[in-house]
């Protein structure tokens, strides 16, 4: 087991250098002044100017100058954000816990509502129920996730009034206790909404593609010929074995909801990574914004590797194989 | 070809009677026909073509349906959906509807463009990959594990945000999130079918890999993969408004998903600027999505469901 561990490990080191460089080339590539590329849109002093020339090795051979800015990086060095005043890794570190409390929610919603569904039209006898669930997951996969934010906020916020349009609430708040989870939940519930159709019917679609395939199992018919009933059998049989490329599928999502959070952030204002990302890119802040594309990336690897790992945990066949 | 009398028949159900009839002994092009016609009889297929036919021919004939050009300004900002407007004006007095049609040139340009360079890349990295093996296996299939791994969308925004947003920049950038999938029905193909004995039986007959390659295994690997297409341009629509929504689309096209951006600061007094683009985006995404289904069930008839549930 230690062996697996440590050889998916090793293998995601040559993945995290392969992003690091790959993203400081894409830097080099802007056409103009390198130093204003880095800086962006933003009047540079001279002094300031020659700071970041020595920093990144500006005038030295490219190879060097990304050895440095990899050096610098994995060290915690992401730079300094000239807009927001700031060090990129302070700003980061500030913005991701926001994401990942929207996306942790979110999944707790999204997976059981996507298991739900799945079972209820993988498992129905009457095709009209199937054909309902499969229509439903087939139109709300279509929409896309913003659109679907700004309806919400339309009917739910401003329409009804049952919920605040953006934000993420007052950064200080006099409410404590159970007052202080409800006001956060206020703030919670509608970007978590949009999330959990979205994803939930991802996860409703392979789920039931999941309880099909299970259905057709030797054990599906021993459990009915020595008398389970319809419940026992879904509970006992169908939703364990099941559940399992779900469980994958979930966790690679980490990634799918990183990049989804950029724009569900932008239509509530939730001031997470997703919406650091864009603000910067208007900002023209590519130091902030190549710094979020390298922690995403970093935070998806390591996650990764803890669904593997995981995985190998629950089915050994995994462990053998590799 | 299976006819999909069997698979839409299976629970005798036949809600669209057959447009077209398929050929008894099909020639290449009637090969075509008969897919075509077998898609017809498939009740998503002929769903999806439709709405995908209605789709293009508004993009072609904008400028002839449209009863404003997208850059005229009407005398008033922000009026509700009416005779005059059917979808309302925007905020600067622009006609949503007019907007609207002009907009599914951009998307279904980007989307088929996109999904079109992610085949050609995919594809070719596919193959290379499927049927070369070895080294060359490894290292490209590392490559599209990496991609597929990744924050995608987030490196697409990095791309257009660093190098700004023309068409070009936005077809290529779009394709970079969607290749790997390509790539990877392409390559499982390749590595399927190159062990089968006709592909012995030409390497026997000593046709060059080239010929292997294109003409013996391609034409019986390429049926999934058009599928896999259909699947991708809706991704690729559906990226292309997230771009958009952003307010990193070409500025010199209309696209739905510009339209939500603006919409964005407008929720409070004008629903039809957000509603109308997006029920378009929509209808585009369920159109290719409902085209990709029955074109699944016409190549594989054994993909429908046949158990029937838990009895």
């Amino acid at each position: 087991m230690l062996r697996f561990i440590l050889q998916r490990a090793l293998y995601a080191v040559p993945l995290i250098f392969v992003i690091i460089v790959a993203m400081f080339t894409l830097l080099h590539l802007i056409p103009g002044d390198p130093v204003q590329a880095l800086v962006g849109d933003y009047p540079v002093p001279a002094a300031y100017r020659a700071a970041i020339e020595e920093k990144y090795h500006l005038n030295d051979p490219f190879l060097l100058q990304v050895g440095n800015y990899l050096a610098s990086v994995l060290q915690g060095d992401f730079g300094f954000s000239y807009q927001n005043q700031r060090p990129v890794l302070g700003l980061i570190l500030e913005r991701a816990p926001r994401t990942i409390l929207l996306a942790s929610v979110g999944f707790a919603f999204a997976i059981p509502l996507g298991m739900a569904i799945g079972v209820v039209a993988g498992t129905t006898r009457n095709p009209a129920t199937d054909k309902f669930w499969t229509t439903s997951a087939l139109i709300a996969y279509a929409i896309p996730t913003f659109w679907l934010g700004q309806l919400l906020v339309m009917l739910f916020a401003l329409r009804l009034g049952w919920f605040p349009t953006q934000g993420i609430g007052p950064l200080v708040s006099r409410a404590h206790g159970l007052d202080w989870l409800l006001e956060k939940a206020r703030y919670l519930a509608l970007p978590v909404l949009a999330f959990a159709i979205h994803e939930g019917m991802r996860f409703a679609r392979i789920m039931r593609a999941s309880v099909i395939d299970t259905l057709s199992q030797g054990y599906i018919i021993t459990a009915r010929s020595k008398g389970l009933s319809r419940g026992q059998i879904i509970r006992r049989h169908i939703l364990r074995n099941s559940s399992l490329p779900l469980v994958t599928i979930a966790g690679y999502a980490f990634g799918s909801a990183l990049s989804g959070a950029v724009l569900l952030e932008t239509v509530f204002t939730w001031p997470g990574l997703g919406l650091l990302m864009v603000d910067s890119i208007r900002l023209r802040d590519n130091l902030t914004v190549v710094g979020v594309v390298i922690f995403s990336a970093l935070a998806v690897i390591l996650m990764n590797l803890v669904v593997d790992i995981l995985y190998a945990l629950l089915d050994p066949r995994i462990r053998t194989a590799g | 070809m299976r006819s999909s009398t069997r698979a839409s028949g299976q629970r005798g159900e036949r809600i669209v009677t057959r447009l077209l009839t398929p050929l008894a002994r099909p020639t290449i092009l009637g090969r075509w026909y008969n897919t075509a016609a077998n898609l017809m009889g498939t009740r998503h297929g002929a769903i999806g073509a439709a709405i995908l036919l209605v789709l293009a021919a508004i993009a072609i004939a904008a400028p002839f349906l449209a009863p404003y050009t997208p850059l005229q300004q009407t005398s008033q900002s922000l009026a509700a959906p009416s005779r005059d407007y059917l979808f309302g004006t925007d905020n600067i007095g622009r006609d949503v509807f007019s907007l609207i049609l002009y907009g599914a040139r951009s998307s279904l340009l980007v989307g088929l463009g996109a999904a079109l360079a992610a085949l050609l890349v995919g594809g070719t990295i596919g193959i290379l990959a499927g049927y070369f093996r070895g080294p060359v296996e490894a290292v490209l299939m590392r490559v599209i594990e990496l991609f597929q791994t990744l924050p995608v969308i987030m490196l697409v925004l990095c791309a257009v945000a660093l190098f700004g947003s023309s068409f070009w920049l936005l077809i290529a950038a779009v394709a970079l999130a969607i290749w790997p999938m390509e790539a990877r029905l392409v390559y499982g193909q390749y590595i399927k079918l190159r062990e089968r004995e006709f592909i012995a039986a030409a390497r026997v007959a000593d046709l060059s890999t080239f010929h292997i390659i294109f003409r013996e295994i391609l034409p019986n690997a390429v049926q999934p993969v058009i599928v896999q297409v259909a699947l991708d341009a809706s991704i690729a629509i559906l990226i292309e408004a997230g771009l958009g929504f952003l307010g990193l689309s070409d500025p010199s096209m209309v696209s739905w998903g510009q339209l939500l951006f603006v919409a964005q600061d407008y929720m409070e007094s004008a629903w039809w600027m957000s509603v109308f683009p997006g029920a378009a985006i929509c209808l585009t995404v369920i159109g290719l999505n409902l085209f990709a289904d029955g074109l699944n069930e016409v190549v594989d008839p054994r993909s429908t469901r046949g158990m029937g549930g838990l009895q």
